[in-house]
C-alpha cells in the first residue's frame, strides 16, 4: 500500500525492566512490534526497539518519526528510582512537633506489596527506609485545626532558618507539608514564598514544592509523599524524559511525547504533576480493553493480564473503570487516582516448590522473571519454574521461546521437575508438572471469580480479555467453567499493554478535598453554601488544568472539562465518585440534581435497596478532568478469508499432555492465520512474543479485527 | 522448599543477613538442613566440643556432653550449668536492682518501675562475666524457670535419632 495515503501514526512504549517493547500503528490499523533489551540510556532503547518494530515494514525511523502524531510513553524508571531510594536530595519541612510522621510512616505500608500470608504474619512487615532523612527534616512553628481556623500563626522567621540549613546541607529541592493546609493553605504558601526567597538570597535555583499546590486533600501521610515524589523521583524523570522527547525530535518527530499516567489518561512530560507517571505498566492493558470495548460493543469486561510474575485484574462495567483515590506504590501511601486493579503474585515464571511439611505444592511468591527457569541453563536458576512444567509438556516450544532467543534444555527442565517436585510427591514428572499447571490456573481462577462476584457481578454478564505474554498461555485455564459470554485473546497479546497506552486520552484530572454535609435539617442557605464550596473547588481546579494544557500549547477552548464529585451517604464510609450532571452551580435548586444522579449511580453500582439517604449527603471531594482530542490507532480490520487455515500456517504436530494424556496438537504460526480460520483443540498457535494454547475440548476463530475467540466446545 | 547456605544461615546469626534472604527465610517452611547447618554456625562460635542442640541465647546453650553424653546447660566460655532440667540460673551469678538508685544507672530518673513493684534480677557466668538473661519480676517471685524444652517431641519433628539422655 502506499506509504503516503497510509502513514504510521501512532507509537505507544512499555519500557520494562527487562524489555523495552514499542507498538506502531498505521492509519489502517495494521501495527508491528518491536523489542529491544531495555538499558540505562532510556532513548536509545526506544531507538533501537523502533528500528526493530519498523523492520517488518521495511522502514526506517527518520522516515516514520515525521509522518506519527502522537506518542505515548510508560516505564519503570520512575518507580525503580524510588524503590532503590536513588532520587534527589530533598528537604521537607512539616509542622512543628511532626517531624518523625514521614519516617515512622503508616502502619500499611509495612505490609503493602505483600502476599496474603506475609501480611497476616507479623515478622515479616517492615518499614522501608523514608523517602527523606530525619536530618533533612525541619519543624516550623503553626498549627490550623481540622476546621481550616488558625490556632498558632506562622512564624516565618523559623521557615527561614528551615530553608537556609536545608540548602546549606545539600537538599537539592524543598517540600513543605504542613497540617490539615488543604483547608486553609495560607501557611503552606507563605512558607513556600519565604523558601523561594531563602534560596534567591543564597544564590541557589532549588525547586520548591508546597502540597497544596500540587495536593490540595486530607490525609497528611499520603499527600507528604506524593508531594515528596514530586521532587525525590518525578523531577530527574522529566530530565530522562526530556531526553527521549529530545532524540525523537533529533529524527523528525514533530509531536508531544506523553506519559501515561494512574488515572487512566496519559498527560505530558511536562505536566506540574508528574508522580503519577510513576505506575502505568498494567494500566495499559486496562484502557486498550475499555477502547477495544466501545469500538466493538463489549461494555462488561473482565480484563486478566499475566506476566511472568503476577497476574493482573480490572472490571470495566458499562464501558468505565473503577477509580480508587488513595492510590499505593512503590510501598507508599500516595494522594493519586489509581485506576482499580487487583493484583496476586503468581504468573507463568513463578517458582514451584514442595513444602516439606504439607508435602504439597507451593506457587511462588517469588519468580524466575527474565531468568525463566531451570530450563534456561545461562539463566542461573536452581528452582523449578512453571515455564519449565509448560516446556516439557508441550505447552511451549522450547525451539522458539521468545522468537528463539534463548537456547532451552528441556532435559535439564525434566530432571529438576523428577528430582524438585514429581520425586518427593511420588508423580510421573508428566503429572507432577501438570498437576502444577492445574494448581496456578485453579488460584487465577477463583481469584478472578472472587473480583467479579466480591463486588456484586456475575461472570455471565462479562466478556473475558486475556493478554500479557501469559495469558494467552493460561487464557483456557483460568476462565474454563466460570461461564464467561466469551473468552478474547488479541494477537497481539503480548503488546496489549503498550497497544493500550496509544489509546488513552489525553487527559488531565485534578482532585481537592472538600467537607460538605447536607442532612434534612439544613436550610436552604447551607445548601446553598454547599453548593458554593463545590463550584469554589471546581473553579480552582479548572484553572489547574488548563494551565497544563497551555503548557502544552493548547487554548482553553480546545480542552473539554468534566467535573466530577465524590458522593456518600452521610454515616457511611465509603464514597462514589461521579461526573457531574450540571456544569457549573448556580444555587441551592442544584443540590438536589447532584443527589439524584449521586442515587442513581449507586443503585446501578450496588443495588436499589441497599439505598441509605436517612441522614442525609455529604461530598467529600472535588474533581475536575479535562481531556483534548489526540489521534488513536485505529482497529485493524480484515477480509474473512473462509474457516479453513491455509497451508503455509501449518507448522506441523507436537506431543502435548493434557488431562493425564499424550495427544498430538497441531501448530500454527499466529501471523499466518487469516480471519475467519477456525481451529479446533488440541492446537497450539505460536508467535515471536506468545503462544496460545487451546487444549482438547477447546475451539477459536479468529476475527476480522484479529482479535481470537475462545470457545469451549464440550 | 529454598535451601539456604551455611553461609546465609551464618549471616542470619551475625544479624548482617541482607533483607530479601531474610524476608523468604521467614515466609518459608524451614528447609531440611536448617537445623543441621545452625547447630553447625553455633558450634562454630565456641572453642569447647561438646554438642550444640540448641540455643537458648546468645551465649547459653542446651549440649550434649562428650564425656557422658549427659544434656546440660553451657556457656559459650564453656562454664558448665549443670543438668538441663534443672534451672541454669540457680547456678548462675545474680545482681538484683531493687532500689532507685540501682534504677537510675540504668533508666532515667522516674522512667523506671517502682522497686516496691517490679525489681530486675540479672543473672551473669561465673566464668567469663557475661550476662545471660534478666527477669523483671515483683520483689518476691521465686527465680523464673524460662522454660524446659521438650527434646525428644523436637527430634521427632527433625526426623533425627534424639539424644540418648533425652
Amino acid at each position: 500500500m502506499n506509504q503516503l495515503t497510509n502513514p504510521v501514526e501512532v507509537l505507544g512504549i512499555d519500557a520494562g525492566g527487562t524489555m523495552t517493547d514499542t507498538f506502531f500503528v498505521r492509519a489502517d490499523g495494521e501495527f508491528v512490534v518491536g523489542k529491544a533489551q531495555s538499558n540505562i540510556n532510556e532513548s536509545q532503547a526506544v531507538l533501537e526497539s523502533s528500528t526493530d518494530a519498523l523492520a517488518h515494514w521495511d522502514r526506517k525511523v527518520e522516515d516514520v518519526f515525521p509522518e506519527m502524531v502522537t506518542c505515548v510513553f510508560s516505564g519503570t524508571a520512575m518507580l525503580n528510582r524510588v524503590v532503590g531510594r536513588k532520587g534527589l536530595r530533598t528537604g521537607l519541612i512539616v509542622s512543628k512537633g511532626f517531624e518523625d510522621f514521614h519516617r515512622m510512616g503508616r502502619a500499611i505500608q509495612s505490609y503493602l506489596g505483600y502476599a496474603f500470608e506475609d501480611r497476616i504474619h507479623l515478622n515479616t512487615h517492615r518499614y522501608d527506609e523514608p523517602l527523606v532523612d530525619i536530618k533533612d527534616t525541619r519543624g516550623v512553628t503553626e498549627r490550623v485545626d481540622s476546621q481550616g481556623n488558625v490556632v498558632i500563626a506562622v512564624r516565618l522567621h523559623e521557615a527561614r532558618e528551615a530553608a537556609r540549613e536545608l540548602i546549606e546541607q545539600g537538599c537539592q529541592a524543598i517540600v513543605i507539608s504542613l497540617l490539615s493546609s488543604y483547608l486553609y493553605e495560607d501557611h503552606e504558601k507563605a512558607v513556600r514564598d519565604a523558601c523561594k526567597e531563602v534560596a534567591r538570597e543564597m544564590g541557589v535555583d532549588i525547586p520548591v514544592f508546597a502540597s497544596v499546590d500540587y495536593y490540595p486533600v486530607r490525609k497528611e501521610s499520603h499527600r507528604t509523599n506524593t508531594t515528596i515524589l514530586e521532587a525525590y523521583a518525578a523531577e530527574p524523570s522529566r530530565a530522562t524524559l526530556g531526553t527521549i522527547s529530545d532524540s525523537m525530535k533529533a529524527v523528525g518527530g514533530q509531536f508531544d511525547l506523553r506519559v501515561m499516567a494512574s488515572h487512566g489518561g496519559t498527560i505530558s512530560w511536562k505536566a506540574k504533576e508528574l508522580a503519577r507517571s510513576l505506575v502505568s505498566g498494567p494500566i495499559g492493558g486496562v484502557i486498550g480493553a475499555k477502547y477495544l470495548g466501545e469500538k466493538l460493543g463489549y461494555e462488561n469486561i473482565a480484563c486478566s493480564d499475566i506476566g511472568g510474575t503476577s497476574f493482573d485484574m480490572a472490571l470495566i462495567t458499562k464501558n468505565n473503570f473503577a477509580i480508587h483515590k488513595d492510590g499505593d506504590m512503590a510501598r507508599l501511601v500516595l494522594s493519586l487516582p489509581l485506576v482499580a486493579m487487583d493484583t496476586i503474585g503468581a504468573g507463568a515464571g513463578s517458582f514451584v516448590r514442595i513444602d516439606p511439611h504439607a508435602n504439597a505444592i507451593k506457587l511462588g511468591p517469588d519468580s524466575a522473571g527474565y531468568r525463566v527457569g531451570t530450563c534456561w541453563p545461562e539463566g542461573g536458576v536452581d528452582t523449578v519454574s512453571v515455564t519449565d512444567c509448560h516446556i516439557i509438556l508441550g505447552y511451549l516450544n522450547p525451539e522458539n521461546f521468545l522468537g528463539g532467543i534463548l537456547e532451552l534444555d528441556v532435559d535439564r527442565a525434566r530432571r529438576e521437575i523428577k528430582r524438585q517436585i514429581a520425586d518427593p510427591l511420588g508423580l510421573s514428572v508428566e503429572d507432577a508438572a501438570a498437576g502444577v499447571i492445574e494448581l496456578l490456573d485453579l488460584s487465577l481462577r477463583q481469584h478472578l471469580r472472587a473480583m467479579i462476584t466480591g463486588k456484586g457481578y456475575s461472570p455471565t454478564d462479562f466478556v473475558c480479555f486475556s493478554y500479557g505474554g501469559g495469558g494467552p498461555v493460561h487464557a483456557y485455564g483460568y476462565t474454563k467453567g466460570l461461564g464467561f459470554k466469551e473468552t478474547i485473546v488479541p494477537a497481539w497479546a503480548a503488546g496489549f499493554s503498550a497497544f493500550g497506552c496509544a489509546t488513552a486520552d489525553f487527559e488531565y484530572r485534578y482532585d481537592k478535598s472538600v467537607d460538605i454535609g447536607i442532612t434534612d435539617e439544613s436550610t436552604q442557605g447551607e445548601i446553598a453554601d454547599a453548593t458554593t464550596t463545590l463550584q469554589a473547588a471546581w473553579n480552582e481546579l479548572r484553572d489547574k488544568v488548563l494551565e497544563e494544557f497551555r503548557i502544552n500549547g493548547f487554548k482553553d477552548e480546545e480542552v473539554t472539562l468534566t467535573p466530577g464529585y465524590s458522593m456518600q451517604y452521610l454515616g457511611q464510609l465509603n464514597d462514589l465518585e461521579i461526573d457531574s450532571p450540571l456544569t457549573v452551580l448556580s444555587g441551592a435548586e442544584d443540590w438536589d440534581v447532584l443527589v439524584q444522579s449521586f442515587n442513581d449511580t449507586y443503585a446501578r453500582v450496588y443495588a436499589d435497596a441497599a439505598r441509605s439517604p436517612e441522614l442525609g449527603y455529604g461530598i467529600t471531594g472535588a474533581i475536575m478532568r479535562g481531556s483534548v482530542v489526540t489521534k488513536k490507532p485505529n482497529i485493524p480490520e480484515e477480509p474473512d478469508a473462509g474457516p479453513t487455515p491455509s497451508e503455509e500456517s501449518r507448522q506441523g504436530t507436537r506431543p502435548f499432555y493434557y488431562e493425564k494424556e499424550w495427544v498430538d496438537a497441531d501448530i500454527f504460526k499466529m501471523e499466518l492465520l487469516q480471519p475467519g480460520n477456525e481451529v479446533k483443540g488440541p492446537a497450539v498457535i505460536e508467535s515471536d512474543a506468545t503462544t496460545y494454547v487451546v487444549p482438547p475440548g477447546f475451539e477459536t476463530f479468529l476475527d476480522v479485527n484479529r482479535l481470537f475467540h475462545l470457545i469451549e466446545s464440550k | 522448599m529454598s535451601n539456604f547456605t551455611k553461609k546465609q544461615v551464618s549471616d542470619l546469626v551475625k544479624g548482617s543477613l541482607d533483607w530479601d534472604t531474610l524476608h523468604m527465610m521467614l515466609s518459608m517452611p524451614k528447609d531440611k538442613e536448617r537445623y543441621a547447618n545452625y547447630m553447625s554456625v553455633l558450634q562454630d562460635q565456641v572453642s569447647w566440643d561438646d554438642k550444640i542442640i540448641m540455643a537458648f541465647g546468645p551465649h547459653l546453650y542446651l549440649a550434649e556432653t562428650t564425656a557422658d553424653k549427659t544434656l546440660v546447660t553451657k556457656c559459650s566460655c564453656g562454664h558448665d550449668f549443670g543438668d538441663y532440667r534443672t534451672n541454669w540460673k540457680l547456678n548462675a551469678l545474680v545482681y538484683v536492682r531493687d532500689d532507685e538508685e540501682k534504677m537510675q544507672e540504668v533508666y532515667p530518673k522516674l522512667m523506671a518501675p517502682d522497686t516496691n513493684w517490679q525489681v530486675y534480677r540479672e543473672y551473669y557466668c561465673p566464668t567469663c562475666g557475661v550476662m545471660h538473661d534478666i527477669e523483671a519480676p515483683t520483689p518476691w517471685y521465686p527465680v523464673i524457670h524460662d522454660f524446659q524444652p521438650d527434646i525428644p517431641a523436637l527430634f521427632d519433628w527433625l526426623d533425627l535419632p534424639a539424644p540418648v539422655n533425652a
